[in-house]
């Protein structure tokens, strides 16, 4: 009897359970907005933080003076100016070397306080001073000092070799700076001054992207109470030690963990490597968002992760390309395609491999066992691997076709693209012409053998490689190429020693200028010049630096666009890197998201247009 | 046994400074820039990176520096109750690991009960009926489970139990559960939800959380039952040969005691030792099962440790984590004793 019964409640629940899952027809979580993802928020300090994931929630917590109207990246709308300065409202003056923006009013920080244009001075100013190795503050110091970092800028003008230098071991101030000191702090404080209502930026150059840097989409130009940050043991606005503020360590920034913004969202919790979670703020200027809460979870496992959205307990999920058909057929479930990304992948040659001990070039030597240090320094060899890349089957097996193959470092959607540029075709008697010309034949004669690395687990690096080693090896068996996958350590540490023949970069655009791509790729100051070898960078100097520098000088557009057809034209013709791909973005969520639209320069979701609904 | 106690704990320091020195000693094999790649996580981040930039940084890490050097640095910080700081969780080592291990431990303390007492029950039950069907059974059914990889088997429960019924979602708590506990109202008495969502009378929320363990217990469970199983199994078989089973048996002592009273309870005396080593296997964190579930534990954490080289959060979980076992096993020992009076710790 006991145990009839027991197998009776077992149906009635199970069927119960069944009965309720196929009822769940209606919206979940109605007033949430739940987004499922890999990324990993480092900080939540708009001046430290540059990478997408800690810029999601910098975008919808804090505002900008303006910011991209809509889908557009060359259209503005005022945010906390009243107005975007053009040179016609008579705001932008002197050839592009001030710029004016009048200040919103009425304006609240989140814990009450009122905006003021002492605050949007003192943001930008404490962006410059904080200047992190390897973060965002680059961007305001390069147009508004004309010094891409305060490194340079100590450099330059106390003719130090380096900013440390400058302090004895203890962080004090070494005697007879202070005058120097004194003279960087001042030129920081005259680069941004409030005059009235207004803030008045004075750059020290004309610099065509600059309203693209201010624009929302950058968290390097939020605007922070002054206040708040003096209140949280920030910078106190003042010349006095200015230079103990710069280059924080992540968790002894004041501003770390910490947001007060004036966007339409508020931080809740920051639950470290699980969730953040987002409130709306009901006083927002612009009227309160139309859900309560945003909460973007760290789900690592893409099965667990599919099942959140295919069952509503996420709206939008991070969907790794190879896993797209598994969720095609899905019911409730919008994939929008063809998304075009500013990001380009790139794989550049070492001009200068080192050699000793190095266990990717074989002999060292082009004896057909290895390959010398200045091997990819022979144009034809890098024009033979160029032509050596099988485009059409790299996006369609990898990318499922959703990429484009570029015409040049400018990815489609920028000034300076060119689609009739010229571009580089799988072409294997092509490839073997310019073999055959390398090292006066050598190379075709003996052959060559080296190996070619990627990080484990990045799939479309590996198959990249793969391809060109097959391809390399059907053209000539003595032509011998290894693909492995290492830890991102190995590779990182491999890399910095210039041990890599070989390596895959990508980069995505700061903002959406053809000078953000040229500079890192093509200039010999550029980031991964460094990771080429001097002869890449004699070559960036002698063919590209003159007019990466001459475009920036330039405010009409037509004329700018011409420079840049020129340098990828140049680019084409020494061939410094195989122009891999441009991604073609896709965003997946459920149908019931509405509001939903695409801006390449938003670090992520805008949480105030989305709202939840079936119809 | 006063005495035995103590000179284990005189002991425990020396353990926890010879596993430390050894994990420190292997990141000897790995260069400074290595090492950074626990501060720098991907291609992505060397955008804007010097090679100049980069020894900058090596420096204020202090990743240069020799080895004994680096290794003193820490003892005298963790003498001082200091950790470091952890670059993979984003925060002190000391609260990744006191913010994780509540999940854990709620996880290993409801994981206990199903793992091991049914683990034994099936264990008696296939020693009782030696060779016969229901035997075979049981062990075939255990063996498909013990070599089961735990993420095909996580994946299989989790589709089932939520992808196709619906039920039994992933995470630690609901959305709506997870509202409640991070109320100001809301107390934190122990971290563990079930715990303090009754003490906090929310028993919804306790049993929102333990819904939420339904997955993983049945996963873990299933991966460790034919351990426990094959231990009890053959231990329960060489105690019903003993002469005082058979005495019992002769004496006419029903076939049920004979088998729960006298043959089970010596039987469970080597179960013990490898189920306190389970238990701590389980709080050590167990990574797989975690990442299906999305379940924030231990494991997890020291799975991300391990991948991105920080060492400051692997030298902290591996203190831990000896501290746990070390204090474990003196656990193991004495109720050892309690339940083997045999056996004397002297």
């Amino acid at each position: 009897m006991k145990k009839f019964s027991l197998v009776k409640w077992f149906f009635v629940l199970s069927l119960t359970f069944i009965f309720s899952i196929n009822v769940f027809a209606e919206v979940k979580n109605p007033d949430t907005i739940i987004v499922a993802t890999i990324g990993d928020v480092h900080t939540l300090d708009p001046h430290f933080a540059y990478d997408t994931a800690s810029g999601e929630i910098i975008y919808n917590v804090y505002e900008n003076l303006i910011a991209y109207k809509g889908e557009s990246v060359t259209e503005f709308i005022p945010l906390l100016a009243t107005e975007v300065p053009t040179v016609e409202n008579g705001l932008i003056r002197d050839n592009g070397r001030t710029y004016i923006f009048p200040i919103r009013k009425g304006v609240k920080f989140h814990n009450g306080y009122e905006l003021t244009p002492e605050d949007v001075a003192y943001s930008f100013k404490r962006c410059m001073i904080l200047d992190r190795t390897g973060g965002p503050s680059w961007m305001i110091l390069d147009p508004l000092l004309g010094y891409e970092s305060l490194e340079d800028l100590v450099r330059d003008k106390a003719k130090v070799s380096s900013w440390g230098d400058l302090f004895t071991e203890d962080g004090k101030l070494k005697p007879g700076f202070e005058k120097v000191m004194r003279e960087i702090y001042d030129m920081i404080d005259k680069a941004v001054e409030v005059q009235g209502d207004k803030v008045v930026f004075r750059l020290a150059k004309p610099y065509p992207p600059f309203l693209n840097i201010l624009a929302q989409g950058a968290s390097w130009s939020a605007i922070l109470s002054k206040r708040w940050c003096i209140e949280q043991g920030d910078w106190p606005g003042t010349p006095e030690e200015w230079w103990k503020y710069r280059d924080p360590q992540r968790e002894k920034d004041p501003l770390y963990e910490r947001m007060n913004g004036t966007g339409p969202f508020k931080l809740v919790e920051w639950k470290k490597g699980e969730y953040v979670k987002l409130e709306r703020n009901e006083n927002y200027w612009r009227g309160p968002a139309k859900v309560k809460y945003v909460l973007i979870k760290k789900v690592d496992e893409w099965a667990t992760r599919r099942m959140l959205l295919e069952n509503g307990d996420a709206d939008a999920v991070y969907v790794p390309r190879q896993y797209l058909p598994q969720i095609e057929k899905m019911k409730g479930i919008r994939i929008i395609r063809g998304l075009p990304t500013l990001a380009i992948q790139a794989a550049l040659f070492n001009l200068n491999i080192k050699i000793e001990g190095n266990p990717y070039v074989g002999s060292g030597k082009l004896d057909g066992e290895g390959i010398p240090s200045d091997f990819f320094n022979d144009i034809h060899v890098r024009r033979g691997f160029c032509y050596l890349f099988d485009w059409d089957t790299y996006i369609k097996e990898v990318w499922n076709g959703e990429a484009l193959q570029p015409t040049g470092i400018v990815p489609k959607g920028l000034l300076g693209y060119n689609p009739d540029g010229p571009k580089y075709s799988f072409n294997m008697e092509k490839a073997k012409e310019e073999f055959m010309k390398a090292w006066n034949g050598e190379v075709w004669k003996k052959g060559f053998k080296f190996t070619i690395l990627y990080n484990a687990g990045n799939e479309e690096r590996k198959i990249a490689a793969e391809m060109l080693a097959r391809n390399a090896r059907k053209l000539n068996p003595k032509f011998r190429i290894e693909v492995r996958g290492v830890q991102w350590s190995t590779y990182l540490s491999d890399l910095t020693k210039g041990n890599l023949p070989l390596f895959i970069m990508g980069w995505l655009a700061d903002y959406p200028d053809p000078h953000n791509f040229v500079q890192p790729f093509l200039s010999s100051r550029g980031a991964f010049m460094a990771y080429q070898g001097k002869n890449a960078i004699e070559l960036a100097k002698r063919e590209f630096d003159p007019l990466i520098e001459k475009a920036m000088t330039i405010g009409d557009s037509k004329e700018r666009e011409k420079i840049y057809f020129e340098i990828q034209k140049k680019e084409h013709e020494y061939a410094p890197h195989i122009l891999l791909h441009q991604a073609m973005g896709v965003h997946v969520s459920r149908t019931w998201i509405k509001g939903w639209y695409y801006n390449p320069m938003r670090p992520g979701g805008d949480f105030y247009s989305l709202y939840k609904s079936e119809e | 046994m006063i005495a035995y106690i103590l000179r284990r704990l005189l002991i425990l320091p020396f353990i926890l400074l010879g596993v430390t020195f050894l994990v420190f000693f292997m990141m000897q094999f790995l260069d400074p820039v290595q090492r950074l790649s626990a501060y720098i996580k991907s291609p992505e981040e060397l955008k804007n990176l010097t090679t100049e930039d980069l020894n900058r940084l090596i420096k204020r890490y202090g990743l240069d520096r020799p080895l004994a050097v680096q290794y003193f640095d820490w003892l005298k910080k963790v003498l001082k109750f200091d950790l470091g700081w952890s670059e993979v969780a984003h925060q002190p080592v000391k609260d990744a690991i006191l913010n994780r291990f509540p999940a854990t431990l709620e996880l290993a303390l409801f994981a206990v009960f199903p793992v091991i007492w049914i683990g034994i029950q099936l264990g008696v039950i296939s020693a009782v009926h030696r060779d016969r069907l229901l035997d075979q059974a049981i062990r075939v059914f255990a063996v498909v489970g013990w070599s089961m990889p735990s993420f095909v088997f996580g994946i299989l429960v989790l589709f089932l139990l939520y992808g196709v019924l619906g039920l039994f979602p992933p995470g630690r708590l609901s959305l709506w559960a997870q509202n409640i506990v991070s109320s100001p109202d809301f107390k934190a008495y122990t971290g563990l939800y079930v715990i303090d969502g009754l003490l906090n009378g929310e028993l919804s929320v306790a049993l929102d959380a333990l819904k939420h363990l339904v997955g993983p217990i049945i996963t873990l469970s299933y991966l460790w039952w034919a351990f426990i199983l094959r231990i009890t199994r053959s231990s329960m078989l060489e105690a019903l040969h003993k002469e005082y089973v058979v005495t019992a048996r002769a004496k006419g002592v029903p076939e049920k005691l004979v088998i729960h009273r006298h043959a089970k309870r010596n039987a469970l005396i080597p179960v013990v030792t490898v189920a306190g080593m389970m238990v701590l296997g389980l709080l050590g964190g167990v990574v797989i099962t975690e990442t299906i579930f999305d379940y924030p534990g231990i494991g997890r954490l020291a799975a991300s440790a391990a991948q991105q080289l920080d060492y400051p959060l692997i030298l902290g979980i591996t203190l831990f984590d000896a501290l746990l076992l070390v204090l474990g096993n003196l656990i193991v020992d004495i109720l050892y004793a309690i339940v083997d009076p045999r056996v004397r710790l002297e």
